[in-house]
């Protein structure tokens, strides 16, 4: 189990799969300088990303707003009945704009940050602790936790499920700012053994009551908009919690948490289901868990184990994996060499296609997989291809933007979208991709694209009807260029990695 | 050719399983031997399938976002209901009085009418044990008919597809929507959903001349085409597809996708031809769900094959100010129920249609300091048909703070039982297998 893989088999097709899964893929040239290296060099250069300097500003908003915020509220208690209306509209206004910013960031910082790992682990997390801006509202907390996943995303698991419990928006999230010792609420208490770390069937409903009285007192100070330990609120007294029994508080919880005999293998499956596609067997995960657990509960040497592996390297997790709406987006955007859309265009193809950033559906996070693919959002897939490969949007539907937003939402986001179409950007550069002089033997040219853009080839069947739809152009131009990556892009293929 | 069967099994395969009968595919042998051993069972429930062409056909209507039920069925005449809303609560004046006690809020006179003609019955106090007040742990309870304290991944709706609807064509159930709901997940992946007919297809962006091929699209066909997915290395997968397994671990994920865009294809072709043969006459309000259910009529009225179209409603969340937003959503729901059952009734197809909505919850007895509700428990179904059994059916749950729980209305019928009698009865099919266990099936119809 888990033996690294031999250099014998470290080539340009592992390094592709290599950068698709622990980052966003990337262009010939990136795999090929990747596939230069020795596997464990390689992978060292994605995990150990602190070396590479990252200075990506955060947006100009992101800064503490309790006073805004206390301005606000002021402002609108004192406002007549009309009045309370506008000033709630402009905050929703001011807030969406903000989250759309905000998925914008993030979606360019996945796109050309220098540290495409540490983007990827981000993302699992912000999957994994699922909080939505939709019950937050706060776009400030949204950033922030952000960060904290950013910040500790390869780091201990006992310093992130802390920190994540203790951060904003999850206090916000999941009420336990809201928890008292009179009445304590269960609902992080509870999440954070079914879905954030040990799973179904390794707690009881006893462990939730009494680790939820553990946890009051974690609460947020609405003036520092920071975590706030109010003791008044804490129940001081003994709890017992998997079967101990003391005087717990919620860092105690945590801790008696990653203690758990379950905590490494869940955490550990939950990783490789993430970059390998699928779940892994009882075996594999126990070898996982084992070195997890052999790393101080680390997540660096895990990630580094995993990505040298023979098992992640194996025919039946290689190219394998759907393409979540964020891998397909930000893949293509890397993969031609081209900008992503403005902001508010971007995260409409995401939400459209099912992942909206900053609100995953449920505190479940997404469900993944071939869950991302119904007729609809195949279809979708297509359309919006040429949207990133023209970068018009023409052929988006209005309805598009309006996704998700019922009401007055849709109707901001349409106008918004309006406004972003008078600055195109985006769009990719054909001659850039096959400059003309490489345009003439056909051939050639279908293997250069499939190479691009799939690392393989389609099947021959497939290849000659991208070729007959060539045949009878004699000079292509960038627009046949274009067609053809669309064409590419428009098949089941294409949406795995 | 070697790698071909014959035009007519063919056609057989692709009639039986999921493609319907038009199209001039060719399948490959390896596909056409998985098929033969699947075919047996396949065509035999292909064959005594019931479809939306001719059988009996579900609508359902989600209202998203918890429809303040006690605002809707109103107990107008009850001092309890007075007391706990001194501004939202509605007199008798503000009602369509359907006895002494009960009335329709003032703006459902389409529900109003239909329950004149006897089309309309109202299941009263309808929920589950411990409900449970979020949006989307509770929309998932309703969706999956699981207990409370139990989650599945599966939708009731789904779970009757894969019991029920083995060997149908993919448009067995249809939503009309960008995602597909949880009641439709599956097994077997059945199901479609999209939201415009117009954009259900692939844009090629081309513009040929009249007479003239879209050669874009013809390639993207090709590019789509199961017989283009080759006959090596794919077969263990393939076998799902075939059966139209939607394996959610294991199996090749490119197989089940190029299963998806096949679906994709064949439906999109299916509805933009229904959407261009059958013209709308029928006038509907001019909201989203006015518009989703105008096209379930010209479906129907077309022909599709669907057993189960699910539409909703969003915008019942009415924390604030809700007079007025409940009251717009309400008109728009009973006008376009009018216009809808209208439109099946000119049709000659509304004795073969059931439309059943439902809402996640209810919403708190008492209303809060800001002209709203919060979210609640039990709340009323409506059930819509003519051979419905119409009227007011179950028991109205008691006001009285002592028969409260927390605030909210105690349900009186489990939605179970509701979807029981839908499945028994209109469906005709057993409900326990989809279900989970027996509830006893309200006499819906």
């Amino acid at each position: 189990m888990l033996k690294p893989l031999s250099s014998r088999h470290w080539n340009y097709d592992t390094a592709a799969h290599l950068l698709n899964r622990a980052g966003f893929g990337g262009p010939p040239a990136e795999i090929a300088a990747l596939a230069a290296l020795t596997p464990e060099a390689a992978v060292a250069q994605l995990v150990d990303y602190e070396d590479i300097p990252d200075n990506t500003p955060p947006p100009g908003w992101a800064k503490p707003n309790a006073e805004e915020m206390r301005r606000y509220q002021q402002a609108y208690k004192a406002a007549a009945p009309e009045e309370q209306l506008r000033l709630r509209r402009e905050m929703f206004r001011t807030q969406y704009q903000q989250i759309v910013e905000l998925r914008g960031w993030w979606l360019n910082r996945m796109r050309h940050g220098p540290r495409p790992l540490q983007e990827k682990v981000v993302l699992f997390w912000h999957g994994h602790f699922a909080t939505s801006f939709d019950k937050v509202r706060n776009p400030y907390f949204m950033w922030r936790q952000n960060e904290v996943f950013r910040r500790l995303a390869t780091g201990n698991w006992l310093l992130l499920l802390t920190a994540v419990g203790k951060d904003p928006a999850m206090l916000l999230w999941l009420d336990q700012a809201k928890s008292v010792r009179q009445h304590p609420n269960e609902n992080f208490a509870r999440e954070v053994m079914e879905l954030f770390a040990l799973g179904e069937g390794h707690y009881t409903e006893h462990d939730i009551t009494e680790a939820a009285r553990a946890l009051t007192g974690w609460s947020l100070d609405y003036q520092t908009q920071d975590f706030m330990f109010r003791p008044y609120v804490h129940d001081a007294g003994d709890n017992t919690i998997f079967g101990q029994t003391g005087n717990f508080n919620g860092d105690d919880f945590m801790e008696l948490i990653i203690a758990h005999p379950q905590s490494a293998r869940f955490i550990t499956g939950k990783l490789w289901e993430f970059f390998a596609g699928d779940p892994p067997s009882p075996k594999l995960n126990d070898a996982l868990a084992d070195v997890f657990r052999g790393a101080g509960n680390n997540f660096k040497p895990l990630l580094h184990t995993l990505f040298r592996s023979e098992e992640f390297y194996d025919a039946a997790v290689v190219r394998n994996q759907v393409k979540s709406p964020v891998q397909w987006l930000v893949g293509t955007a890397r993969l031609l060499e081209c900008e992503l859309p403005p902001p508010v265009v971007s995260a409409s193809l995401t939400r459209s296609l099912g992942q909206d950033l900053f609100a995953p559906p449920n505190v479940k996070g997404w469900d993944g997989g071939m869950s991302w693919i119904t007729t609809n959002t195949l279809l979708a897939r297509y359309n919006d291809a040429a949207t990133l490969l023209t970068g018009s949007i023409d052929s988006m539907s209005a309805q598009d933007f309006a996704v998700g937003n019922g009401g007055q939402g849709g109707e901001m986001v349409k106008h918004f979208a309006e406004r972003a179409t008078r600055f195109r950007v985006g769009g990719v550069n054909a001659a850039k991709i096959v400059p003309p002089a490489d345009r003439t033997d056909k051939d050639k040219l279908v293997a250069a694209l499939e190479h691009r853009l799939l690392q393989t080839r389609l099947k021959p069947d497939k290849e000659k009807a991208l070729r007959d739809f060539l045949a009878p152009k004699q000079q292509l131009t960038d627009a046949d260029i274009v067609t053809a990556l669309r064409l590419i892009m428009s098949t089941p293929e294409y949406q795995t990695a | 050719m070697k790698n071909e069967i014959h035009l007519h099994t063919r056609r057989e395969f692709l009639r039986t399983t999921m493609l319907g009968g038009a199209l001039s595919w060719t399948v490959p042998v390896f596909l056409a031997d998985t098929f033969s051993a699947l075919n047996a069972d396949a065509r035999d429930s292909a064959t005594q399938t019931v479809t939306g062409r001719d059988g009996t056909i579900l609508v359902v209507l989600q209202m998203a976002g918890g429809n303040d039920g006690l605002n809707t069925v109103v107990p107008y005449a009850n001092d309890d209901y007075h007391r706990a809303r001194p501004r939202l609560g509605l007199s008798a004046a503000d009602v369509l009085k359907l006895d002494g006690n009960i009335g329709l809020h003032r703006s459902l006179k389409g529900f109003k009418s239909l329950y004149d003609a006897g089309q309309l019955s109202v299941v009263q106090g309808v929920g589950y044990p411990n409900p449970n007040r979020s949006h989307f742990r509770s929309t998932e309870i309703w969706a999956t008919a699981s207990d409370a304290e139990q989650v599945e991944k599966y939708g009731w709706i789904g779970r009757y597809f894969d019991s029920n609807c083995a060997g149908a064509d993919p448009t067995v159930g249809v939503t009309i929507g960008r995602q597909l709901p949880q009641a439709f997940w599956s097994n077997s992946g059945k199901g479609i959903c999209f939201d415009n007919p117009a954009n259900y297809r692939f844009q090629s962006g081309a513009h040929p001349r009249p007479g003239q091929p879209d050669r874009m699209e013809e390639s993207y066909k090709k590019l789509n085409d199961v017989e283009m997915a080759g006959t090596d290395d794919n077969s263990g997968g393939s076998i799902g597809m075939l059966a139209g397994a939607k394996p959610m671990h294991g199996g090749r994920a490119v197989d089940f996708i190029e299963r998806t865009a096949l679906d994709a294809q064949v439906s999109s072709d299916e509805v933009r031809a229904i959407a261009n043969r059958v013209p709308s006459t029928a006038n509907y309000p001019s909201s989203q769900l006015g518009g989703a259910l105008k096209l379930v009529a010209r479906l129907i009225a077309g022909g599709l094959p669907t057993r189960i179209y699910y539409a909703s409603q969003g915008g019942y969340d009415t924390h604030t100010n809700q007079l007025a937003t409940q009251e717009r959503l309400l008109t728009d729901l009973g006008d376009s129920m009018k216009a809808f059952t209208d439109d099946l009734k000119a049709q000659g197809n509304l004795s073969r249609v059931l439309i059943m909505t439902f809402s996640e919850f209810g919403r708190r007895v008492a209303e809060n300091a800001n002209g709203g509700t919060d979210h609640g428990a039990a709340a009323p179904m409506f059930i819509v048909g003519e051979r419905v059994k119409a009227g007011l059916l179950g028991t109205q749950p008691s006001l009285a703070s002592a028969d409260l729980f927390q605030g909210d209305i105690k349900f009186t019928t489990d939605f179970r039982s509701v979807y029981a009698g839908v499945l028994e009865h209109w469906l005709k099919t057993k409900s326990a297998p989809i279900l989970g266990r027996e509830f006893t099936p309200l006499p819906v119809v």
